[in-house]
């Protein structure tokens, strides 16, 4: 038998491309961690749906609606740290581009002051609720608002914790891959939950003030 | 999608940021929230008309957000993501649409909704 006629020499023919130019280790990452915020985002869809069902009147129990204590502009506030929160962010991410350490830094350094400001502002408000006698306790209603609304606040707190995380990263190890890809993937989260607090800002909190 | 591996930083998911991007989702979502929380204080207009308003509001913000900020399009980089989130929206909206719409008939059918005339025995 002959062999087929062909031009690669066995002898020096490459098998496999050791330069794995198609395998791109941060987009692997952050499409993992995308699908991840999906799921975190069913989570809210859950909370969404019970709140859905428990604020009707009834579910009030005769007691206090959000009608009675929720201040929009007050919630208009908190709004605006978290959005101004997201934009130095982003700010950060762009200094990224650019290799600028010091601009990395000062973006999360204000991203966390802001998160903390609108962390701080929610518990304002839940201890304001409490010294009302407003608690989980009270209704159905309030319980399904209290839990989606503290569920949002609880993701802000545990996004503080990695934003500090990733202030020291940068400072210690720098721009690596491992970084700039952890970088990446708080990006997404620290902007999903801006994107999750327009649905609870407008559905929870301006409906409920309206209903 | 073959791009320099020894900087991580000129890989495409960080040099597609631009300030101007970001500046618009955040000044996109901010006027609109302002006009929502306006028009739901100044009680200018009937209740589901209000809603109706609010809810535009809301769903322009969101696609302004995910587009400024997440970046989320139909690019060669970024098409799986887009596909993910497209896929993942009718989920989202079942889920929340579905449950509602059950416990609105249970409660219909259980008992006296406020607003609706009391039954007649």
């Amino acid at each position: 038998m002959r062999p087929p006629a062909s031009d690669v020499d066995p002898k020096t023919a490459e098998l496999w491309d050791r330069h794995q130019h198609q395998h791109d280790v941060i987009s692997t990452r952050t499409l993992g961690y995308f699908l991840y915020l999906l799921s975190d985002a069913m989570l809210f869809a859950t909370l969404f749906a019970a709140y859905g069902v428990l604020s009707y009147q009834h579910s009030y129990f005769g007691g206090p609606t959000p009608a009675d204590f929720v201040k929009p502009w007050y919630t208009f506030a908190q709004t605006m740290a978290l959005f101004l929160s997201v934009l130095a962010y982003g700010f950060g991410m762009n200094a990224l581009k650019n290799k600028n350490k010091g601009g990395v830094i000062n973006g999360l350094l204000s991203a966390f002051i802001l998160g903390a400001l609108f962390l701080a502002l929610d518990i304002h408000d839940m201890a304001h609720l409490a010294s009302l006698g407003v608690s989980v306790a009270t209704s159905g209603g309030v319980s399904a608002f209290v839990v989606l609304t503290q569920v949002h606040a609880t993701h802000i707190f545990f996004g503080l914790i990695w934003i500090l995380v990733m202030m020291a990263q940068v400072m210690t190890k720098g721009f690596t891959t491992e970084v700039v890809g952890r970088l990446l993937t708080l990006r997404m989260f620290w902007h999903l939950q801006a994107i999750i607090w327009v649905f609870v800002y407008v559905f929870v909190y301006l409906w409920g003030y309206m209903s | 999608m073959s791009h320099g591996h020894d900087d991580p930083t000129l890989h495409p998911e960080v040099q597609m940021s631009t300030s101007r991007g970001y500046f618009l989702g955040f000044a996109i979502s901010s006027v609109l929230m302002l006009v929502a929380t306006f028009l739901v204080t100044s009680h200018s207009m009937p209740p589901f008309g209000l809603l109706m308003v609010i809810s535009a509001c809301a769903a322009i913000a969101i696609i302004a957000q995910i587009y400024f900020l997440l970046h989320i399009d139909t690019s060669e980089h970024n098409i799986w993501n887009a596909v993910a989130l497209v896929l993942f929206m009718p989920l989202f909206l079942i889920t929340i649409g579905l449950t509602w719409w059950m416990f609105s008939q249970l409660y219909l059918h259980t008992m006296i909704m406020p607003g609706m005339p009391a039954m007649v025995h």
